[in-house]
């Protein structure tokens, strides 16, 4: 059984529209990733399955029962931006915040206190927010996001902004969290950690979703239609092949991805000819290609053309 | 609808860590001491500067205004029998003596007026005291020259004064009206200045929560309509604390005043005559219970009332000092009152009155001042009342539809249009 089924959800602010006709259900227990440029709708379909704001038309199912103030209670949040009250104690701030999640102060205590052991933050309890480190607020941010135990763990842009260090550990805590039974649910337009960490992934673009599934099956889907190569030597030539797209081009690598009519015969021949070929592969292709193959070509099909992030 | 345990944890949060804060602290006890140090100031500045006594050279050519003058005033007035005008006005350049006056015949007739010359010091009090020993004094000479008979000069020396009373069902109540008026105008001060306070703590508990980003977090879990009335009914709460404190505080030192006055004074006995007789600016007269319940409820309805206006615009802000004209529009029934307040205090029954003080904006200012000064009717406090309510929970509605929207919205500020158009959203 789907835990979040969002269900042919509209939104609007006036006139302009933010998100239209957008389903897709997410699984228990899968880390689960909504991708998109900026502007494409996520947070306000993230809003929505919080419960912060009601769509304007469709609905938002969790846990087989109407977004309401009871699903609130199974969802942790990490909002894009983050914020705590800078002149509240560390201790204080967390129990209110776990209190309002529907936690009794007991259980409340109980569980902060695991948290904060396990994030080395139990001196900090008495301290007052604003005198921590930005690092350090952000660990007390994580814990209140999942000290009340939440099935559902929702993280917009979990690591933007992050030191090294906190990523390293938060990376952990969603893989943990996700062992024992938690559904998360990622937004983010930084494809390395999608394609790192999630099981499936749906693609956002002007509002509505373009792309939704397994992360392996979409993948599959596009076939392999890359190339993967490795020189040395001079790679001007990669300036002259046609119906190709070449990505993360450095000066001894590039992946190009085959459009319509390109041979990877012929683009092998012309490398050998100018470079020396250390590694030629025929791969599927990365998850960042999908996206801007996918977003330019929803565009083109809406005729509503967009900024295609890089 | 409403979840009243969450709405009870927003309301013990908002309550607990600003009453636990110093700047809170602070005010609620200083505030009673300014109170102190105006009444002693008030009280004290007549005696601690005493008059000093500026003696006046008397030379009588009559020699029958002279002892009347010393009669009157022993301390400053003074005759020197061999002194020559010149010698006088040595003595004035000297600093020995501050003044002469110089009496003839034609004076004590009418044909003349006596002229006073003098140092230059001492001001329009000691002016009009040395004209009003000479009036007395020349007019007891011409009296007793006519061979007025006692009677005639009783009825020269009365003095009409104004007794007023007020008839109220208990009978005839004696009533300071000047100092009711007084109290008034404070009452009304003090709302205005509440209004502007604790609403200006809202707005700026809205705008912190918006601006440090712990809103979404906030509403993930509490819908908006909780917090915003959390956010009212804990500041309310505070500022409910704070009057009753201010309040107990208040009538401890109104009740401890006389001593405390009495110790200042040098000498016991003139404390008592100066609070006995009419001699402080004002008398301090009591203030009913009634009246001040009557204050601590209009007072919390307009403060309900103009915060759940200050959250609106709060919610539109990212900074305090960014939109001063959403800022103006919301300040505006407040401030408007106060330029009546002195009519209204003055002529408290008219209609004007009765109309400024029903209106749900103005109320909370100007019924409080009504009925500082008189007997309002009953029925004109209810339907205050009951307006105000009503004001409140339309006020309530409309704030809480653009709250939910303007907390999560960044980057632009708000026009008042735009604020409107957030009304509608669904």
């Amino acid at each position: 059984m789907s835990i979040i089924k969002v269900d042919n959800v509209l939104k609007q602010f006036g006139s302009f529209t933010a998100v239209k006709d957008v389903s897709f259900e997410v699984q228990k227990g899968r880390i689960f990733g909504i991708l998109g440029p900026n502007g494409a709708g996520k947070t306000t379909t993230i809003r929505m399955i919080n419960y912060i704001t009601i769509p304007d038309s469709g609905q938002v199912i969790i846990n087989g029962k109407q977004a309401g103030p009871e699903s609130q209670k199974q969802i942790g949040y990490l909002p894009e931006e983050r914020g705590l009250y800078k002149k509240m104690k560390v201790g204080e701030q967390l129990l209110y915040l776990a209190r309002l999640k529907g936690m009794s102060p007991n259980e409340a205590r109980k569980s902060l206190k695991y948290w904060l052991d396990r994030f080395e933050a139990s001196d900090w309890v008495k301290k007052e927010l604003g005198e921590l480190s930005k690092g350090q607020q952000q660990k007390i941010q994580f814990i209140s996001t999942i000290a009340h135990n939440p099935d559902i763990c929702i993280f917009d842009e979990p690591f933007s902004g992050l030191d090294p260090i906190n990523s390293e550990l938060l990376r952990d805590v969603i893989i943990e969290l996700n062992r024992n039974g938690k559904t998360i649910l990622f937004a983010t337009h930084r494809m390395e950690q999608v394609e790192q960490m999630c099981d499936d992934i749906c693609l956002f673009s002007n509002g509505s979703v373009i792309l939704n599934g397994a992360l392996t099956d979409i993948k599959r889907s596009f076939g392999k239609n890359t190339v993967k190569i490795e020189f040395q030597g001079d790679g001007a030539f990669l300036d002259e092949l046609e119906h190709v797209r070449i990505n993360n081009r450095s000066s001894n690598y590039a992946e190009i991805r085959l459009l319509d009519g390109a041979d990877e015969q012929q683009i092998l021949k012309r490398a050998v000819d100018e470079v020396k070929v250390q590694h030629f592969e025929f791969v599927q292709p990365s998850l960042n290609e999908i996206f801007i193959s996918t977003v330019n070509l929803h565009n083109n099909k809406t005729a509503n053309p967009t900024t295609v992030l890089s | 609808m409403i979840d009243f345990e969450k709405l009870g944890i927003v309301i013990k949060r908002e309550y607990l860590t600003r009453i636990k804060s110093k700047a809170y602290i602070l005010t609620t006890l200083l505030a009673p001491l300014i109170l102190i140090m105006f009444i002693l100031l008030i009280a004290l500045i007549p005696m601690l500067s005493p008059e000093t006594t500026r003696v006046v050279a008397v030379i009588d050519e009559t020699q029958t205004i002279a002892p009347r003058m010393i009669e009157a005033d022993p301390n400053q007035y003074r005759v020197f029998p061999n002194a020559t005008v010149s010698d006088v006005r040595k003595m004035i350049n000297d600093g020995v003596i501050q003044g002469y006056v110089v009496i003839t015949e034609e004076i004590i007739d009418g044909s003349a007026n006596p002229e006073l010359i003098y140092g230059g010091s001492g001001g329009l009090n000691f002016i009009q005291k040395v004209q009003r020993d000479l009036r007395n004094s020349i007019r007891e000479e011409k009296l007793d020259r006519s061979n007025v008979s006692a009677d005639v000069r009783q009825i020269m020396r009365e003095n009409v004064s104004l007794v007023t009373r007020v008839l109220t069902d208990t009978g005839e109540e004696e009533q300071d009206t000047s100092a009711l008026m007084v109290i008034g105008l404070i009452l009304g001060f003090v709302i205005y200045g509440a209004m502007f306070a604790y609403g200006g703590i809202v707005m700026r508990g809205v705008i912190e929560e918006k601006s440090n980003r712990i809103i979404e977090v906030i509403v993930s879990s509490v819908r908006p309509f909780e917090l915003l009335l959390g956010k009212v009914f804990g500041v309310g709460a505070l500022a409910v604390t704070q009057f009753l404190f201010w309040i107990a505080a208040g009538s401890a030192i109104t009740a401890a005043s006389t001593p405390i006055l009495l110790f200042f004074m040098k000498q016991p006995a003139d404390a008592t005559t100066a609070l006995g007789e009419a001699d402080l600016p004002f008398t301090i007269p009591t203030v009913g219970t009634e009246l001040i319940i009557f204050f601590l409820i209009f007072f919390v309805l307009g403060y309900l009332m103009y915060s759940a206006m200050f959250a609106a615009v709060g919610s539109a802000l990212e900074s305090e000092t960014e939109n001063q004209q959403l800022m103006l529009v919301v300040s505006l029934p407040i401030i408007i009152p106060i330029f009546f307040l002195g009519t209204v205090a003055a002529d408290p029954d008219s209609s004007l009155s009765l109309i400024l003080s029903i209106i749900p904006f103005f109320a909370p200012i100007i019924m409080p001042v009504r009925m500082a000064i008189m007997n309002v009717p009953m029925w004109e406090v209810a339907l205050a009342i009951g307006l105000m309510i009503v004001a409140f929970l339309g006020l309530m509605w409309l704030s809480a539809r653009i709250y939910r929207v303007g907390i999560l919205m960044y980057g632009k500020s708000a026009s008042f249009s735009e604020l409107s158009k957030w009304i509608r959203y669904n």
